[in-house]
């Protein structure tokens, strides 16, 4: 069914506007549609993974929440603490000597947890795996709930510009001699050249760090045409010709700053926003109207309770309409899609019920065309 | 330091506590790295009353080397070469410690103030607060040794700071939090000062509840219209889903902080972005110090 690369569908958003559940559901509409699909989630808050059944771990696992998409909806949901050492395997898969002189290297060991975009760049990983394994139509990517998730989009970029060009050497170079210079030449700061340089990094940051660091760079000198090769990829799936980027917002003052944040942070990443996905939406004006029509016989408890309601719901409309207005507004209007507030208690049922809504405006989402259509 | 994960209202309380802190005449400074938006907004009428001092990664990296270098010129020049640049933009943990450095450097200037950290949201809020001791053991004496344990002695130091730890009350969120505090009494020898509840869900009135079902129950008999029925049934569904929120909170609550010694401020859930000082009030009145 699929031919070449699959469609990517990247979701970002700020915390608390239900991001992790509308992919979920956007991944089953597509699935229902008969397109096998992958979601891939790389928030570590691990609501996914709760509401579909599944577990975290690297492999592939199925998704039975609905029994008519089969083996077609397919979740990867990769623990967040072990996204380095996944990662560190992966890329030093032909380089198993290197791999353990790693493992024992006190600075790698003590940075592992702080390596930054590591859980993004481990995701990836894996959906590149994945597809090199089997065929997808589609795949849905997670984000992390944070104005700052599509940062990692230059992060391959950022550390295969520091592998491939002269830089590893360099300092590779400069680590080493600041180690042989260490305590001979006091006055580091004398003049400026290279060897002060050298020198003046060996005073700064100690001889046991120096060569920690040097040890470090040399590892990764060894496995630099692969991760260039794994950046590539990353590259060709989050910002190729098939990969659309769905902002998911709520009606709330956070999360339009969020929006319009990351908006522009895509312009800035050199591309853009395909649709926004508007969560919680109020527009139910006529429950309310009806509600509080004078004829009608409202207890007093009820209709205080109620009053709370209506107000929260007015500035949720409020708050819907300042959003719209504003997406109108740009120089090229983006196309929104509200959702409204639902009122189940299982995160399942939200899934699926998310997943209806969606499907009439999934051809404009994702220009998915079912095969049997 | 506030630390929690996104979207649980940090920004917010981070705010309230500078606010705070100026209402009580210890002169607020909130501290933002970020663009500052975030903090702009929850200050909102009162950014008069706050220091606001937004800090980039790069200010930040160039702040903390200058000392380390003898200079601000000297760390430009350093940084500004092109293998060390990248090599400072790839490293991580780095830009942790030069962030931490910056805030050391903003408390030392302003002796007596309080100043308020709203900490970045990324990654494990443990990680952030273990890079200067996990420094400290990995480099040899010298400069960059010195300013480690400065930041450790001066800023990361009993009485020097606390943190406050901003969750949501739901079972996994709550879950990750109880860990991070564990984790910071354990690893950093840090007690979380304070532990803020957010968006705790109101209580609806049973006998509210009980109206709004009667009423959807004896529609018909009550002579009422199809148009009026179906609006009860909506704001039944959504009094229900809402009297569930407040009891899933309040088991998750419960069942979170069950054995664990820390007592915490509960703010509610509220229709509008509550303002810094309508939070600042909550947390005095919630009992902070």
């Amino acid at each position: 069914m699929s031919k070449g690369q699959p469609l990517v569908m990247v979701c970002a958003g700020g915390g608390g506007v239900g991001k992790t559940t509308t992919s979920a559901a956007l991944a089953l509409a597509l699935a229902r549609q008969g397109a096998r699909t992958l979601v891939i989630t790389i928030d570590p808050a691990r609501r996914l993974a709760d509401a579909l059944g599944v577990r975290l771990g690297n492999d592939l696992q199925v998704i039975g929440l609905d029994p008519s998409t089969g083996d077609r909806l397919v979740a990867l949901m990769p623990e967040p603490s072990l996204a380095t050492r996944t990662f560190m395997d992966f890329l030093f898969l032909e380089e198993p000597d290197a791999h353990a002189r790693l493992m024992a290297n006190q600075l790698f060991l003590t940075l592992e947890d702080k390596l930054a975009g590591m859980n993004e760049l481990v995701a990836m990983t894996l959906v590149i795996r994945a597809l090199a394994a089997e065929p997808f139509d589609a795949v849905i990517v997670d984000t992390a709930p944070s104005r700052y998730a599509l940062d990692f989009f230059t992060y391959p970029a950022r550390l295969s510009a520091l592998l491939e060009g002269r830089a590893v050497k360099w300092i590779a170079t400069l680590m080493q001699r600041a180690e042989e210079r260490r305590g001979k030449d006091r006055r580091w700061w004398s003049g400026w050249g290279k060897r002060q340089v050298e020198a003046a990094v060996s005073h700064v940051l100690g001889t046991s760090l120096v060569q920690d660091t040097t040890h470090l760079f040399a590892e990764i000198a060894l496995i630099r045409k692969r991760f260039a090769w794994i950046a590539r990829e990353i590259d060709n799936l989050l910002r190729g010709p098939r990969t659309a980027h769905i902002l998911v917002a709520a009606p709330t003052g956070a999360a339009e700053d969020d929006l319009f944040f990351l908006f522009r942070r895509l312009v800035e990443l050199e591309s853009r926003a395909h649709a926004v996905l508007l969560n919680r939406t109020g527009l139910e004006l006529d429950t309310w109207v009806r509600l509080f029509e004078p004829d009608v016989p409202l207890g007093q408890h009820a209709r205080i309770q109620l009053q709370h309601l209506r107000e929260e719901h007015f500035s949720r409309v409020q708050a819907s309409q300042r959003i719209h207005r504003r997406l109108e507004s740009l120089p090229r209007p983006v196309p929104v899609v509200d959702l409204p507030l639902l009122t189940y208690t299982e995160p399942a049922e939200i899934v699926q019920e998310l997943a209806t809504l969606l499907d009439p405006s999934l051809r404009m989402l994702t220009g998915w065309r079912s095969p049997h259509a | 330091m506030v630390t929690g994960k996104g979207g649980v209202g940090k920004t917010t309380v981070a705010a309230a506590l500078a606010l705070a802190g100026t209402r009580q005449g210890r002169g607020g400074v909130l501290v933002e790295f970020s663009d500052g938006d975030a903090g702009s907004r929850a200050l909102g009428p009162y950014t008069a009353e706050v220091e606001h001092l937004v800090i980039s990664p790069d200010d930040a990296i160039t702040r903390a080397a200058g000392p380390l270098l003898g200079s601000t010129l000297l760390a430009k020049l350093v940084l500004g070469n092109f293998a060390m640049r990248r090599l400072v933009r790839a490293a991580p943990a780095l830009r942790e410690l030069a962030m931490l450095e910056s805030v050391r450097q903003i408390v030392e200037e302003r002796p007596g103030r309080r100043v308020v950290v709203d900490m970045p949201a990324t990654g494990h809020g443990l990680a952030w607060l273990r890079v200067p001791a996990q420094m400290a053991a990995i480099t040899s004496p010298g400069p960059f040794r010195t300013l480690v344990e400065k930041v450790n002695r001066d800023l990361m130091g009993p009485g020097r700071c606390s943190v406050v730890v901003v969750t949501l009350p739901e079972t996994l969120v709550l879950r990750e939090t109880v860990e991070l505090c564990q984790g910071m009494m354990q690893e950093v020898g840090l007690d979380p000062a304070c532990l803020v509840i957010n968006q705790m869900p109101s209580v609806i009135a049973a006998s509210a509840l009980a109206e709004v079902q009667r009423m959807v129950a004896e529609g018909d008999a009550l002579g009422l219209n199809p148009a009026l029925q179906a609006a009860l049934k909506r704001a039944q569904a959504l009094l229900e889903a809402r009297h569930h929120a407040r009891l899933l909170a309040a088991t998750a609550l419960r069942d979170a902080l069950d054995g664990v010694s820390i007592e915490p401020v509960i703010l509610p859930l509220s229709p509008h972005d509550p303002t810094a000082s309508a939070v600042a009030g909550w947390l005095m009145d919630g009992g902070l110090r």
